[in-house]
Parts: structure tokens; sequence; C-alpha cells
């Protein structure tokens, strides 16, 4: 059975979406960024940069995740090493 | 339709391959309006809603927005309340609490939750009455849509598109008017002040909000949606379900109206569609339960109607459970809902009890890590401590610090009250002496104690340990 392409896109894009909310809550709740940036080169971003950065590279992440198992499903039409 | 398992796909009422491709191939669903019972309740639900989600942030409470998930400032107001990260435990609860209330209403009756409340439903509500106010009914959405492009097709969907961003903006607006001041928000629109981050999330809520109401629509039911997939898992035989009298309707056929049916060898179901048309989801309630059906019961409305006019019964379709329509009892108050009331309710409790003895006072004791201990001139051991004092509540306290755990443990700190402002935290340096006699191991075991001075049962204890040499090495 064919899985349309908008299914596909969705199937990576969307559940690395709400992992990567999830990410941010959890991380966010746990560390203030103004604590974690106080020191560094990036201590003027303000918490909702820092919050708006985090989420994206979480779900960068979460989404190169989708993405490989996308990728390891697709069917393989040959067994290694068979003829 | 037998066994809630059997709420597997089954092939919608479209062209075969309809489905492939982008959702730019994806052949577009035209519901068409409905009048009667259920149409009136969704429609208060969406206004309730939008309501809600539209009015609330304008709301003022105590010279405060009166629901502000204040993400820059790490604090939740949520009227007379207000939650810290470290209330992270009681988000959790009521996320609980969320879940089990949609575990309950599902084994109950179904997909109330979609027909009715969801986000998805209720704004694709507003974009479809959009797309109607701007390009009239069903048949002339599809004329307009087959039409060539012209003068007057261009202006009609520019028209549609602009309204649909402008409601979407504002959508985004608000958004973003729950997790910083509003105020805040409109006058930084106003007069271009806003910030980088502000507009950007604004952006993106209002993109979502567009495409999800304007052009995903049912596929994010279909595609996007975790509970349309779990719910199944819910449901039984007792579950309120819309479903088509199948022993009642069939053999379907059209028929002049006082024509005899069963002279004719047909069931009441005449044969209209209009229970496709109607379908926001475009399947066919008459195949049975399908997942991609959101229990949106406007097939119940216009097949009433038609019932009407011919003179049958209504019901046709209808709210019924799987027993009822084989003839058999039906069973509300069934172990399983009752399992997840009783859930609920100890969850609700459990969440109403937590808030209500729920002290706005912390303490965290963090003990010095560059010495053990240390012999003063007068020969005393001494600690020394930070402690860290939130004062989580919505006005200022004066608190009292007490210790004990050693005898004649004597604390000393710089300065004589301790004062902390509203919402706000103190790091309070404190000394602990003792005669070394008094010490009967390397580590001992100590209670700070923070009392407020004029409310007793404001009270926190948190345990530290107070290092000393081994006794008898003096």
């Amino acid at each position: 059975m064919r899985i349309p392409v908008i299914q596909k896109i969705i199937a990576i894009l969307w559940p690395s979406f709400l992992m990567a909310g999830v990410a941010t809550v959890l991380f966010f709740t746990a560390f203030d960024p103004a604590l974690i940036l106080a020191h560094t080169a990036f201590a003027d971003v303000p918490r909702l940069g820092a919050y708006t950065v985090g989420f994206f590279l979480f779900w960068l992440l979460t989404a190169s995740s989708c993405l490989l198992t996308c990728y390891f499903q697709r069917p393989c039409d040959r067994a290694p090493g068979a003829s | 339709m037998n066994k809630p398992e059997s709420t597997a796909p089954r092939p919608a009422n479209r062209d075969a391959g309809a489905d492939e491709g982008m959702y730019a191939k994806h052949q577009k669903v035209y519901p068409r309006e409905v009048h009667g019972v259920f149409a009136f309740w969704r429609s208060t639900g969406v206004l309730v809603l939008l309501g809600l989600y539209y009015g609330l942030p304008w709301l003022r409470w105590d010279g405060r927005q009166a629901v502000l998930l204040d993400l820059p400032e790490r604090k939740f107001h949520i009227f007379a309340l207000t939650f810290w990260p470290q209330d992270f435990f009681y988000l959790a609860l009521i996320l609980i609490v969320a879940a089990l209330t949609l575990f309950f209403f599902t084994a109950l009756a179904g997909r109330l939750w979609c027909g009715y409340a969801c986000p998805q439903t209720v704004w694709t509500e507003v974009f479809l009455r959009i797309e109607r106010l701007v390009e009239g009914d069903r048949a002339r959405q599809m004329k307009l849509a087959d039409a060539p492009w012209g003068a007057r097709k261009l202006l009609i969907k520019a028209t549609k598109q602009t309204l649909w961003l402008v409601f979407a903006a504002y959508t985004g607006l608000t958004f973003v008017g729950y997790f910083t001041p509003i105020l805040e928000v409109a006058r930084g629109l106003v007069d271009f002040s806003l910030g980088p981050w502000e507009s950007f999330w604004i952006a993106f809520y209002s993109l979502a909000t567009y495409g999800n109401a304007g052009f995903l629509r049912e596929q994010v039911c279909i595609y996007m949606c975790p509970y349309a997939r779990f719910q199944s898992a819910m449901f039984d035989k007792n579950t309120l379900i819309i479903s088509y009298d199948q022993a009642r309707g069939e053999p379907r056929g059209s028929r002049k109206r006082g024509d005899d049916h069963r002279a004719k060898g047909l069931g009441h179901c005449i044969d209209c569609t209009l229970c496709v048309q109607v379908c926001p989801t475009g399947i066919d309630i008459r195949q049975g339960l399908q997942y991609q059906c959101i229990g949106c019961a406007a097939c119940i409305d216009v097949c009433d109607q038609v019932m009407d006019k011919m003179g049958y019964p209504k019901g046709l379709v209808r709210y019924t459970t799987e027993n009822a329509l084989l003839g058999k009892a039906v069973r509300i108050l069934r172990p399983r809902v009752l399992f997840y009331a009783a859930l609920l309710l100890a969850m609700v409790g459990g969440l109403g009890y937590a808030l209500a003895t729920r002290l706005p006072l912390e303490l965290d004791v963090i003990r010095d890590r560059n010495a053990l201990f240390r012999e003063t001139d007068g020969g005393l051991i001494e600690n020394v401590y930070t402690l860290k004092i939130l004062n989580m509540d919505d006005r200022p306290h004066r608190y009292r610090l007490t210790v004990e755990g050693i005898n004649n443990l004597q604390l000393r700190m710089h300065r004589d009250q301790i004062d902390v402002p509203a919402g706000e935290v103190m790091e309070l340096p404190v000394r602990l002496q003792v005669d070394p006699g008094e010490l009967s191991a390397r580590s001992n075991k100590i209670a700070f104690t923070l009392q407020d001075r004029d409310d007793p049962t404001l009270t926190v204890t948190e345990d530290a340990r107070f290092l000393g040499p081994a006794p008898g090495t003096r």
C-alpha cells in the first residue's frame, strides 16, 4: 500500500515537533537560560530568544531522528549477500 | 462495525488515488452547510471557546493580566495563583487530569472532543464560514474552483485569503499574548517596537493556523492526530457513536415522495448523498464506523431533515451504541466508565488538595564547598551555608530562621531581619557554630526551619549536614 507524500512529510515533521515541544518545556523548566548563558558570548540573548533557539535545535534533533527512522523503514529489496 | 478493532481504516468515499501527492493534488472537501440541533451546539461551542481564547488574555486580576504564562519572567500567573518552575509537579497533574477527562468522555460518548471542542474543528469552522461568506455555498465554491482564472475569480480568492490571513494574524497575536503581556504586544505592534522573538512567534502561530484551518483541515485529523488513532482502545459496544441504521436504511434507493418504499423493496435511505456532502472529512457514514469520522453529527442533522421531508421517523443516522443497534440492552455505567470516573475524581481531588495546601515558600540549603569546616579563634567548629529563600507569594514576607539537630548550635548571619519581597529569591549566607564537645560524629544531621513571623502555618524545613572533626581526636 502506498503512503501519500503528505503523510510521509507529516510523519517526519509532526512527531518531532511534538517531542521538541516536550523537550523544550522539560529542559527549560530545569535550567534557566539566563543562568546558562550568563557567562557566554550570548549573555544578551533574552529568555524568549533562548527558548526559541532551544526549541528549534530540539526540533532539528528530533526531526533528524524521524527522518532516519523513515529512511530505514524503506523495504530492503535484497538481503545483503543474496544473489 | 462489530468490535472496536473494526475502526481500522476503510477507504473513504473519495476517488481512488485522490489522496496521493501533496495537498495541492489532494481532492478538496467542500462541506455543505448544515442546520439542526447538533449544528447549533457546535456553533455554540465554537463561539464560547473562541470567546474564551480571544478574551482571556485581556482579563485583568489584581493589576496584572489574569492568565499570563510569563515565559520571559519564568512565572505562570493564573488568576490568584502564581506558579514557579519549581511547581512543575502541578503542571504534570493538570495534564494528567486533562488526559483522564478526555478518556472519560470518549468512553462515555465517543469523539465529543473532536466534533465540538478540538481547536482544529473550531478554527476550521471559522475558516469555512469565511470561505462561505466570500465564495458562497458549496455549489458556488465548486463552480468557482472549476472556473478559469479571471479578474472575478482572482478578486474573490484574494478577498478570502486576505480575510483568512487577518484572522490568522489576530489568532497569532492572541497566542503570544498568553506568554508575554498582551498589552505590551499590542502596543509594540502599533508603534513597531515589538521584539524580534515575539514577532517571530506571532508569524509562526499565524501561519500554523492558516495552514491547518485553511488548507490541511481534515488531513490534520487523519494524519496528524494521535488521538484519532488510539481512541478505538477506549471504545466498547456501549460507547455512544454516530451510526447509520443499516437494518432500517437498506436497501437504499431513490424514490418519489409518497411512493410506498416497501412495495419497491426499499429501506428508508433515499440515497440522496447529503450525509456525504455535509461531512467535513468527506466520508460516507453508511459504510460504518471509520476513523476519519470526527463525530461532528452534521450527517445526523441533514438526514433528520430529509427524513422529515419524506415523512419517515428521524434517526436513520443517529447517536447510538453498537449494542442498541443490535437490539441489546445499553449499559452506561459500566466498569470502564466507572474506572475512568474514579481515577478522574481521585486526580482532581489530589490536585485540589495539593493546590490548597501549597506553600508559597521554598528553602534550599547549599553547603559551602570550599571548606568542610573550620575552627574559630574561640575553639568552636564552624560550617558555612548559603540559604536560598523563595517567596513565591504575591506579597512580601518576613521570616524567622531556626536550626536544630545539635545541642547549643549557634546561628550567625549578617542581618537581623529576613525580609523577602513578593516573588523574589533571597540568597542568605549563614554560619553555624558549636562546641566540638557537642558533636557525636563527623557528619551530623541538622534541620533549618523557616517560618513566617505572622503566619505560623507558613513553615518549611530543610535538612542539611554539619561536619566536624572525628569525636575524640581532640
